[in-house]
């Protein structure tokens, strides 16, 4: 006897019923994907983003006696950028505002914004939020918004951490925000969330060149941050303008660290056992103890003793180990009879 | 005031049968002030309740009939021809909203060609032209306080109609014959209660009451896809527990002159009648409640 046939919906039908029904019960009455005219939208003056150019240089031109006149120039030439690709393709995104009294004031898209009056647009796509965004999510909002942004100075993606992490303690109590609780918060990996948190807290002089726009790398920013030492890390932020690569600044501080931890630990008293023996350490570059052998044997006194290395087989670590030992040996020997 | 409308793209899949239940139960077995409105230009709901014409001039469907307290001598109706339909909210005119043989039950009728002519306003205008129109009437401060329920027919489609009752209604039930094509009806008017839902405010939103299975067989097919229907995760709690089976009673009190008229006024141990009272009452609970 056949299987009886059985009857059922379509699994893209499926499928589509769910994802609708699945989006409703998530999303109801969160937001609103509208057209706005451009004439009710005002800038969010505490968006953490510190563009100089405003919404009236755009509309009425750039003064010539503005202050901060050359700054604006640049702007507006790379927003005129953008206006000719709005004036094209129109803009990819919505932009993202809330209802602020007549207008409505912008979470994210200041530039696109400008950008679309420049292109003698009248209206621009929106996405409203049913009610303003507390002060906590519309941090993070713009702060998400902002990551995915190339020419964010790093002054001012720390200012965003900052201004969320104050308005998260402003929600939830002073809590200590440690770097998990950032990368809970935000989304970014632990590491990111490490960097952040010690670029913020960095000392007074790196914090200065950050703001100055000196340092503009979040990773260099953290490297410098971590010297402890004042003379190690002006010279680290020095090298930094005058434009060092991380590898570099690392070896530049590396070297600086091991000098000042060496003149420390000689002139520091030391503490437990008295030491009887010198500790000669370990290496992994055998060159290190061609380059001792060699300088040994060149001395006069020592010249005699060169032979006795001639054999050894400078990339085994091993015959390198055996001949250094043998030329501590030499050296005890003959500065023994020295003394004596 | 509780706005509800029966939606699906889908044509023939009981919309008006089911409206027209849902009225007579309200107003007849709820004794609540009802309101229906046919927002279908085929005005097959309108035809329930009025003797709707055929004007010769008006080629594209039926028209009301002349209203009741229409007075051609009164001074008052001067500027009004006599007829009124829902359509009327589309070109600025008030509603005047018809009697029925149903205590409690009123209804604004359908207008063939008025209704198509909304539907066929410019892309760039029907927002304000049609989409917002049917919520300012129905949020009008003496329609909220002349009834207590509206029941609204809709137009086998997803356009600017359908839209509006959409954003007038606080209720939405899709009635679904348990078959592929009108299943993808569903899915059409999901879409638009997705789209409603995303836009509306929290303090207000737009339930689903749910899917309501219609003229349902005892077949394979039907129970199969029910089934499926209420298996599925997502879905399952919106299909609802009541259902309408196939009946041909349901179609013959649609008749002219049939006697009686309502399922509901059949005798107590009826099957169609027991079968409404349960969907209706149902229903009616879950809104009322």
């Amino acid at each position: 006897m056949s299987k009886k046939k059985r009857f059922g919906i379509s699994e893209a039908l499926t499928r589509g019923l769910s994802e609708t029904i699945n989006v409703v019960e998530n999303n109801s009455g969160l937001y609103r994907n509208v057209i706005l005219p451009l004439s009710r939208i005002e800038l969010d003056p505490d968006n953490p983003r510190k563009l100089a150019i405003d919404l009236s240089d755009i509309r009425h031109g750039l003064r010539p006696d503005d202050p901060r006149f050359q700054q604006k120039q640049d702007e507006l030439e790379r927003l005129k950028e953008l206006a000719h690709t709005i004036k094209t393709n129109g803009i990819i995104n919505p932009i993202v505002v809330y209802k602020n009294g007549e207008f409505y004031r912008i979470v994210a898209g200041e530039r696109r914004c400008l950008g679309s009056i420049l292109a003698g647009k009248q209206e621009i796509e929106a996405r409203v939020f049913n009610d303003k965004p507390k002060g906590f999510d519309l941090k993070l909002i713009q702060w998400v918004e902002n990551t995915a942004r190339e020419d964010l100075t790093l002054d001012e993606r720390l200012g965003n951490v900052k201004e969320i992490i104050t308005e998260y303690q402003h929600q939830h109590g002073s809590v200590e925000v440690t770097a998990t609780l950032l990368k809970n918060i935000t989304g970014l990996s632990l590491s990111q969330s490490t960097y952040y948190l010690t670029a913020l807290n960095a000392p007074e002089d790196v914090r200065i060149h950050i703001q100055n726009g000196n340092i503009r790398n979040l990773d260099k920013a953290v490297l410098i941050s971590n010297v402890g030492t004042p003379e190690v890390r002006s010279q680290a932020i020095e090298a930094c303008i005058n434009g060092s690569s991380l590898k570099e600044l690392r070896t530049l501080i590396t070297q600086q660290k091991s000098l000042s931890r060496m003149k420390r630990s000689l002139s520091s008293n030391t503490r437990g056992r008295v030491a009887a023996k010198v500790n000669l350490g370990v290496t992994p570059k055998p060159e290190v103890i061609k380059i001792i052998i060699d300088s040994v044997t060149n001395l006069k006194q020592f010249d005699k003793y060169s032979n006795v290395f001639s054999q050894v087989n400078w990339m085994d670590l091993r015959q390198v180990t055996k001949a250094f030992r043998k030329l501590i040996e030499i050296l005890e020997t003959e500065t023994v009879y020295d003394r004596d | 005031m509780e706005i509800i409308a029966f939606v699906n793209n889908k044509g023939g899949v009981g919309k008006t049968t089911c409206s027209k239940l849902m009225a007579e139960y309200l107003s007849k077995t709820k004794k609540l002030r009802t309101l229906c409105i046919d927002f279908d230009p085929q005005c097959n709901f309108s035809h329930q309740y009025l003797d709707m014409e055929i004007d010769p001039a008006a080629p594209e469907g039926l028209i009301p009939p002349i209203h009741p307290d229409y007075n051609p001598h009164d001074p008052d109706d001067i500027d009004w021809d006599g007829r009124s339909s829902i359509a009327e909210i589309f070109y600025g005119q008030g509603v005047i909203p018809y009697p029925t043989y149903v205590e409690k039950l009123d209804i604004a009728p359908g207008h063939a060609e008025k209704l198509l002519t909304a539907e066929s306003v410019r892309r760039s205008e029907v927002v304000d032209k049609v989409h917002k129109q049917l919520s300012n009437f129905l949020n009008h401060p003496d329609v909220q306080a002349e009834y207590d329920a509206v029941v609204i027919d809709t137009a086998p489609s997803k356009g600017p109609l359908t839209i509006s009752v959409i954003k007038a209604a606080t209720h939405i039930i899709i009635p679904s014959v348990m078959e592929e094509q009108p299943v993808q009806g569903i899915y059409g008017m999901l879409q638009l209660w997705m789209q409603e839902s995303l836009v509306r405010e929290k303090t207000r939103p737009l339930h689903l009451i749910g899917i309501l299975p219609n003229m349902f067989k005892q077949t394979r097919l039907h129970k199969d896809i029910l089934r499926s229907l209420q298996d599925n995760p997502a879905m399952g709690k919106y299909i609802l527990p009541v259902k309408f089976s196939q009946r041909i009673v349901f179609a013959e009190v649609d008749a002219a002159d049939s006697t009686p008229r309502s399922i509901f006024d059949f005798p107590e141990q009826h099957v169609a009648k027991s079968e409404a009272e349960e969907v209706c009452s149902y229903i009616a609970e879950r809104i009322f409640a």
